[in-house]
């Protein structure tokens, strides 16, 4: 790091801190707890064509601690069963947050990523309005033949996220971060591009930057946009970079959301080789209606939902989902659904799936 | 491509530290800001259904929702004073370690200049409009007394995942002169 670049952040923390005032907050209309905890889970049977059908099960808990007013620290563990019956674990975040301002967070730990709305908020399964993942993210969770387009959802290392208040409804939000970023996936004396497996280690001091930003009009719209960067190879010289945009559209019985990625890879099996650039890119739409609208007291639980997603130029394909939810209470949903996958290269895939999802 | 590094972003790290200096900080109660139950019922409104179904109040503990309400303020970039809010309305329903529970909020007798009181109380136009104002996550409750009738709405306060297991409306701490208290005041409200 420059001395010119730490200099600019040290004036600005230091103007922040002139004006930071340390006493405990005690505003909170609660009963002050230290400890809960939260999470989700779900049960799926998931029938595939040219394989088994099987039941599968997760249970993630979410554990959360305040340590004072000001710093909050969370957790979340995946839990699973792996094909050979050994249990696996999996630490989906550990983070602590610092609430530095009124709008003003800074988090260091592993977290997830703000890139996009779906990893960072609607990937939990009583979230996820369908028991599958939308194309572009792939088959998180034990499911799906896409290949996705940035397969990783959280890493380790420091971010900011800063909420403005635009008046009325209007909000901006503005997240940034680093963090250790991709590394390479090196393979008989050759380098086949970047690999994604987020770790307390690096193959470079190149870190990843990344960030988000968007408009919100509550509650009905989010639009944002994201973009991540980070070298994969150990002189830090080949890029890997994806942009998105997003939104989200909310319209009392009805949602559309929808988010589009574009990534680009440079890529060098040998150090002779002249570099090139691997494109890629890919989206998915997906609108849900509650039937509540209907006036029906026995359908008042139900919701239908759609999905298209579709990936570009390499590992293309595409697929659509249809489903159907029972919400059994707010955070409880049986989830019937039926997926067909075609891929520009490789076997297509048809799968039922039907999935008890709950949230606690 | 054009590669991006740590350097680039010293400027913008710079602007932003020196924008958070102008912001309240955390921790400065001495604000005079005082948490509402209407704008956390709004508050609610607008922030929870962006990701999820609303949880009902009554599925934590005040002192449970005490922590979560941390955790969901950095996921949905709410300021404090908003996270604040939300609490109190959360913390309008709940008693210490009691969740959704019917207590007796008064002997009062019915009347609708009561039922106006607690919808104001409550928040009730957190998530249902009345006359044009309020949310939108619940139905408009204009029509309701004429079109459902004055059980339905007591009914529906009373458990109100009666209709439909996936209501997110809370239980509120109303006896039944409370209850009746809000038809009255739905019935003349939409007139």
């Amino acid at each position: 790091m420059s001395k010119k670049l730490i200099g600019q952040v040290m004036t600005g923390l230091g103007c922040a801190a002139a004006s930071f005032v340390a006493i405990a907050d005690s505003d909170s209309p609660l009963a002050q707890g230290r400890f809960a905890m939260a999470g989700y889970g779900d049960v799926s049977y998931i029938s595939a064509d040219g394989g088994n059908d099987a039941f599968a099960s997760r249970f993630i808990p979410i554990f959360l601690y305040q340590v004072n007013d000001k710093i909050h620290i969370e957790s979340e563990l995946e839990f699973g069963i792996g094909e050979d019956g050994e249990t696996e674990t999996e630490l989906e975040y550990a983070d602590l947050h610092y609430y530095l301002t009124d709008s003003t967070v800074i988090t260091a730990g592993k977290f997830l990523l703000p890139f996009g709305q779906f990893g960072p908020n609607l990937h939990p399964s009583w979230i996820n309005r369908l028991p599958s993942m939308p194309g572009i993210y792939g088959g998180h969770g034990g499911n799906g033949t896409m290949t996705p387009l940035l397969p990783l959802l959280s890493d380790v290392g420091v971010s900011a996220s800063q909420t403005i208040n635009l008046g009325g409804e209007s909000r901006l939000f503005i997240d940034a971060y680093m963090v250790n970023g991709p590394k390479d996936d090196f393979e008989d004396g050759e380098l086949h591009g970047a690999e994604f497996e987020p770790s307390n280690s690096d193959n470079n001091d190149s870190k990843a930057l990344g960030g988000r930003i968007a408009y919100a009009w509550l509650p009905r719209l989010e639009v944002g946009a994201s973009f991540y960067q980070g070298a994969y190879d150990p002189g830090g010289n080949l890029d890997f970079m994806a942009t998105g945009i997003d939104f989200n559209y909310i319209a009392g019985f009805y949602t559309v959301r929808g988010e589009y990625i574009k990534t680009e890879m440079d890529k060098q099996e040998v150090p002779a080789d002249p570099v090139t650039q691997e494109d890629r890119n890919g989206w998915y739409l997906q609108g849900s209606w509650q039937a509540r609208q209907l006036n029906i007291d026995s359908l008042n639980p139900v919701e239908l939902v759609l999905r298209r997603s579709e990936i570009n130029k390499i590992d293309g394909g595409e697929r659509w989902t249809v489903g159907a939810n029972y919400w059994l209470s707010p955070s409880t949903a049986l989830k019937l659904a039926f997926e067909d996958t075609s891929l520009d290269s490789g076997e297509d895939d048809n799968r039922i799936f039907t999935q008890l999802a709950f949230g606690f | 491509m054009k590669k991006l590094t740590l350097k680039s972003f010293g400027p913008l790290l710079a602007a932003g530290a020196l924008f958070a200096s102008g912001s309240t900080f955390a921790g400065s109660n001495n604000d005079g800001f005082q948490p509402s139950v209407a704008r956390g019922a709004a508050l609610y409104n607008q922030n929870c259904g962006r990701c999820h179904n609303p949880r009902p109040a009554e599925d934590f503990s005040a002192r449970e929702w005490s922590v979560i309400m941390p955790h969901m303020r950095a996921k949905a970039h709410m300021t404090r004073q908003e996270s604040l809010d939300v609490e109190a309305f959360l913390g309008a329903t709940l008693t210490e370690e009691k969740r959704g529970t019917m207590d007796a909020a008064s002997s009062a007798p019915a009347s609708s200049e009561r039922g106006a009181t607690l919808v104001s109380q409550f928040g009730c136009i957190g998530c249902h409009a009345i006359k044009g104002e309020g949310g939108q996550m619940g139905p408009s409750l204009d029509q309701t007394h004429a079109s459902k009738g004055a059980e339905f709405i007591f009914k529906k306060i009373r458990d109100p995942n009666f209709n439909n297991t996936a209501s997110a409306m809370p239980k509120f701490p109303l006896n039944d002169n409370d209850i009746k208290s809000i038809v009255k005041y739905l019935e003349t409200a939409a007139q």
